[in-house]
């Protein structure tokens, strides 16, 4: 049986969100081997690998464009028009892939595409330093954050960072100038 | 012949190990920010998207530890992660201001 007669959405679905994990989010393990025994039993192996390159490939296309619903409808259906194809029904599995999967695609392939270390976690406190001398009582509150930073991939590196008020308000305002750009780049036409 | 010395009740136990999570807690490795430069980035294109279109916040940071000692430390964030990091220092200096 050919692996393009085999309808059903399940094998597809199941193979389109094995080759996600493998392309996009990194997950080891995924083999043209494991993928025809698990999913597609019956097709040989000299008949799935050009399948499962076809299906990569369409997947990747997808991804790489970024595409809109449009653009999405119009590809898949020149895929089918075209001389070993998809059939319809594979291309509304894909379809329908793609609308829930786009953004963790999306957001995996943002992630592989940064090259230093990202944010991944932010907590911090506030301390009340208080120093008595005699009768005298100095209070200065001091911020204690600690930034999780970490490249794609690798372990996360902890930097532990103290602040006093005058510090705060300073990076605040720093930070203020930072919002003022993006918005200015938002609303600037493509 | 003496008895062994029992050992130190619980609570006692508990005193002492808190004392080393203290000394260990006061040279806890924290630095001072020296300099903080950032810029407004927008990826366009990779080799494994050809459409990535994001712009990112791009900060590094100058720090200096309790020796003086200043190193660089870089870092991105999405535009989401920014807007968190912003709104969380803006919590920060309303909670500092009160204490």
């Amino acid at each position: 049986m050919a692996a393009g007669e085999l309808e059903g959405s399940k094998p597809l679905n199941g193979l389109l969100n094995a080759l996600a994990q493998d392309t996009f989010h990194g997950h080891p393990g995924i083999t043209e081997e494991l993928l025809r025994s698990q999913l597609y039993p019956e097709v040989p192996p000299e008949e799935f690998r050009p399948f499962l390159a076809k299906m990569r490939g369409i997947l990747k296309s997808i991804a790489s464009a970024d595409m809109d619903f449009n653009q999405l409808e119009a590809f898949l259906t020149a895929q089918t028009k075209k001389q070993g194809g998809i059939t319809s029904d594979q291309a509304a599995v894909i379809s329908k892939f793609w609308k829930s999967h786009k953004t963790k695609i999306r957001e995996s392939l943002m992630n592989q595409s940064r090259w230093n270390s990202g944010l991944r976690g932010l907590s911090w406190r506030v301390d009340g330093k208080s120093q008595s001398r005699h009768s005298a009582q100095i209070h200065t509150p001091v911020a204690i954050i600690e930034l999780e930073l970490g490249k794609y991939g690798q372990k996360s590196e902890f930097l532990c960072l103290e602040f006093d008020e005058v510090k705060v308000n300073q990076i605040l305002k720093t930070l203020s100038e930072v919002e003022e750009s993006i918005s200015t780049l938002i609303s600037q036409p493509n | 012949m003496k008895a062994p010395l029992p050992h130190p009740p619980l609570a006692q136990r508990m005193q002492i190990r808190d004392c080393w999570a203290l000394i260990r807690h006061l040279f806890e490795a924290r630095n001072t920010l020296v300099d903080f430069q950032w810029k407004l980035g927008m990826a366009v294109s990779s080799d494994t998207c050809r459409s990535l279109k994001y712009p990112y916040v791009a900060v590094m940071l100058k720090v200096a530890d309790h020796s003086g000692q200043v190193k660089t430390k870089c870092f991105e964030m999405t535009i989401p992660q920014f807007q968190n990091f912003y709104r969380q220092f803006k919590e920060i200096a309303a909670v500092i201001e009160t204490v």
